[in-house]
């Protein structure tokens, strides 16, 4: 008991030694990166974890000459990018949903994607952007979330969770992180939705939409929009929009993910196939525009006697 | 930043532009009209590089024209979204071709349908049940799938019409002020007010 | 300049990366998984050697395949190897299958500034028994699947393995359904039918191929052991196994 305390102390001795090494900068590669498991050993509080850079005059613009597929698209390390993601805060908590697809330049790399980060059973994170990037910092802001826990015996509020996100990543601003999430929960105040970037961006909101199928799932979603929508509304609502994205957004598709928060948590409604919402919708109404519309006709010829 | 729409309706068509004259970071004139009235069921929104669009929709204008006078009987909107779209096709195989992006909308008097026609400044040309040019499509497109009803009341396409606009004043950071909203139908065309 | 220097600053950019060809993939089944890849590697229409293999037993229930940079590849799988070493000796025992999974996204994640130019597959056993595929993007985001293709022939392969193992764009016979799982035999016969076509219309898959089979504990091997080719690598007994079996692929 008191190694597991003392660990997770800011005073005393492990710590003093914590932060000596912090100062004299280890140099071992695997100190802190690999915060999952130091060969069993632990070494969850050692803080923010170290990267090895190149040696070269500008790293960033290394990184980008061999990953930006926007700039080159001959480059050989191509992150994964192309998303439709969305969430809104309404009379019945928060909704959340997301698309299924990676794409990678034209190539559907994944159709299978998690794009809803679980952080802990009151928060979710959205993945936009690159997803090891959104992947790799939503689960290590959940491994400080339940530290927070440890520490003050109370649960994160999600203004807290996703300013640390943002304080993070804005730590690395200009090294190439590519984010743009929102982090959803319930907490003291109520259902909340915060949209957090790697520019540093970090902005309290009732409704975001993000991603390169965004413009599209904005279209359905300001329109359907109410505070008092009722949680079958909502959660229709959501996956509607994220229809009309993967419909119009050659970079979004295949399956949409649905969760909806609730004061007890979140909860996941439903994975639902986009081409099956196209045809048949989730019961039995095609949300497709010729499905919905067939048999009807803009011809208006003059009714025959 | 420029945008145009057109939604068709039962027995018509309507046809919206913004009317931003722009010129670098200046609004040089806000109430220009971007449609053009072709033939009695006729209308032509245009858009694209300054200068070219003018110049192209006048000299579609005149030649659309001609053929009336030629031949009694104006051309059939599908006839003259050919013709157009060719025009467009040679002007881009030439030294210097037009950057012109249209919405053609007309009502066929002899088969009481209304048509609509999606064309770029590449010759690119469709037929669509509703359309859009400019940033615009990115909101409206979608939105449109959801609401538009090919059997809807002029009342209905108008409030479908002001859903578009709303939604991209609401998100465009570039959205423009106003719209010139016509409409053209089997009495012809005429402006409406939203 | 006669003497070597130069009048002007010169600049020039640093480049680690190489691309090696060659494909892997990987399919899970209910209770064993097939981890497979060609065994040529080249660097743009020359090729190096027919046989450099990429993929790796890591231990009993856990195969790797990497594919990309070869460098880059084999540094990553030393590594991988090591901690896993490291971790036998500190709990007497080996990492868990979903635990190697998360050990490989921090390690890859800790070069996102400097990434290893690598893709990877992760394949084996979970503890709950069941057959079980991770793949990985080259700075560290994953998931399980049931099954991946990567590599060269990624475009070529990963359609056809949709096809037979999904189902996808299938319907069907009326009154049955599709398996959730394939017999490992079936499984075997797509695996082979995947890298003979891809060697047929790729120029960059050849030479070999080696499929390497992880078997449930308790699992019978009917067919697997004395089989052509076939060579076991378990090194306990009473556990899960892990079986390599090498083909030839044309080597034009």
């Amino acid at each position: 008991m008191n190694s597991l305390v003392s660990r997770f102390s800011t005073t005393g001795p492990i710590a003093e030694l914590r932060k000596a090494k912090e100062v004299l900068g280890d140099d071992d590669e695997f100190s802190d990166a690999v915060w999952g498991s130091e060969a069993g050993f632990g070494s969850l509080a050692n803080g923010v974890p170290k990267f090895s850079i190149p040696q070269v005059p500008d790293p960033s613009a290394f990184l980008r000459l061999h990953t930006d597929d926007h700039s080159d698209p001959s480059c050989r390390i191509k992150i994964k990018h192309g998303t439709t993601t969305l969430a809104f805060r309404f009379q019945g908590g928060v909704i959340v949903a997301v698309d299924s697809r990676a794409s990678a330049g034209s190539y559907v790399a994944s159709g299978t994607v998690k794009k809803v980060i679980e952080i802990n059973p009151y928060l979710l994170g959205t993945m936009a952007g690159g997803a090891a990037d959104c992947q790799y910092w939503e689960t290590y802001l959940g491994i400080q979330c339940r530290l927070h826990e440890l520490r003050n015996r109370e649960r994160i509020s999600v203004a807290a969770a996703s300013k640390y996100l943002s304080n993070l990543v804005y730590s690395y601003k200009g090294m190439g992180l590519s984010m743009g999430t929102m982090i959803c929960g319930w907490d003291k105040t109520g259902p909340a939705v915060f949209y957090v970037d790697s520019d540093g961006t970090r902005l309290k909101g009732d409704l975001f939409s993000v991603g390169s199928g965004s413009t599209f799932a904005y279209g359905v979603l300001d329109q359907g929009y109410r505070w008092d929508l009722t949680d079958e509304e909502a959660q229709e609502l959501g996956r509607r929009s994220i229809y009309a994205a993967g419909h119009r957004d050659a970079y979004s598709g295949n399956t949409i993910n649905l969760y909806h928060v609730k004061e007890d948590g979140w909860k996941f409604i439903g994975n639902y196939d986009v081409s099956k919402m196209h045809y048949e919708g989730p019961n039995g109404v095609g949300y497709g525009y010729d499905i919905r519309t067939e048999g009807r006709s803009s011809a208006n010829p003059p009714a025959t006697q | 930043m420029e945008c145009s729409f057109a939604i068709t309706g039962k027995g018509y068509v309507i046809v919206a532009a913004d009317t931003t004259a722009a010129h670098s970071i200046i609004k040089v004139k806000l109430d220009e009209d971007k449609i053009k009235t072709l033939s009695p069921h006729l209308l032509m929104a245009y858009s694209g590089e300054p200068g070219d669009t003018v110049q192209f929709a006048e000299y579609i204008e005149r030649n659309i024209r001609l053929y009336q006078i030629r031949n009694t009987y104006p051309l059939r909107p599908s006839s003259a979204a050919s013709w157009i779209r060719r025009a467009l096709a040679d002007s881009l195989r030439s030294r210097k071709p037009y950057s012109v992006n249209l919405l053609l909308g007309g009502y066929d008097t002899s088969t009481y349908t209304p048509h609509l026609y999606w064309i770029d400044y590449l010759g690119t040309l469709t037929e669509v049940p509703f359309g859009a040019h400019g940033y615009g499509s990115y909101f409206a497109l979608s939105l449109l799938d959801r609401y538009h009803d090919p059997e809807a009341s002029l009342e209905e396409g108008l409030a479908t019409l002001k859903r578009c606009i709303d939604e991209v004043s609401k998100r465009l950071l570039v959205a423009p002020g106003r719209y010139k909203v016509k409409v053209v139908d089997k009495d012809g065309v005429r402006e409406v007010e939203i | 300049m006669p003497d070597g220097s130069f009048s002007h600053p010169q600049q020039r950019s640093f480049n680690p990366y190489t691309e090696n060809g060659g494909t892997i993939l990987a399919i899970a089944g209910a209770d064993f998984t097939v981890i497979a890849g060609d065994t040529r590697q080249s660097e743009g229409y020359s090729i190096q050697t027919r046989y450099a293999p990429k993929v790796f037993r890591l231990t009993d229930r856990a195969v790797l395949a990497v594919n990309g940079f070869a460098a880059d590849g084999n540094m990553f799988v030393k590594k991988v190897k090591q901690r896993l070493e490291w971790y036998r000796h500190a709990h007497a025992k080996d990492m868990p299958l979903r635990a190697i999974a998360r050990l490989i996204q921090t390690m890859l994640y800790a070069q996102r500034f400097f990434p290893y130019y690598v893709y990877n597959i992760l394949g084996g056993i979970e503890e709950d028994g069941t057959g079980a595929v991770y793949s990985f993007d080259p700075v560290g985001s994953y998931e399980r699947e049931a099954c991946r293709a990567a590599g060269a022939a990624q475009s070529l392969v990963q359609p056809f393995l949709d096809n037979q193992i999904y189902f996808k764009n299938q319907q069907a016979a009326p009154g049955q359904s599709h398996p959730l799982h394939l017999p490992l035999s079936d499984v075997l016969s797509i695996v082979i039918d995947s890298f003979t076509s891809a060697t047929e219309r790729h120029i960059e898959v050849g030479d070999g191929l080696e499929m390497y089979v992880v078997l449930a504990k308790g699992r019978s091997a009917q067919g697997l052991e004395g089989g052509r080719g076939v060579q076991e690598l378990t090194t306990r007994t009473d556990g899960d196994r892990v079986f390599v079996i090498r083909r030839e692929l044309k080597k034009d």
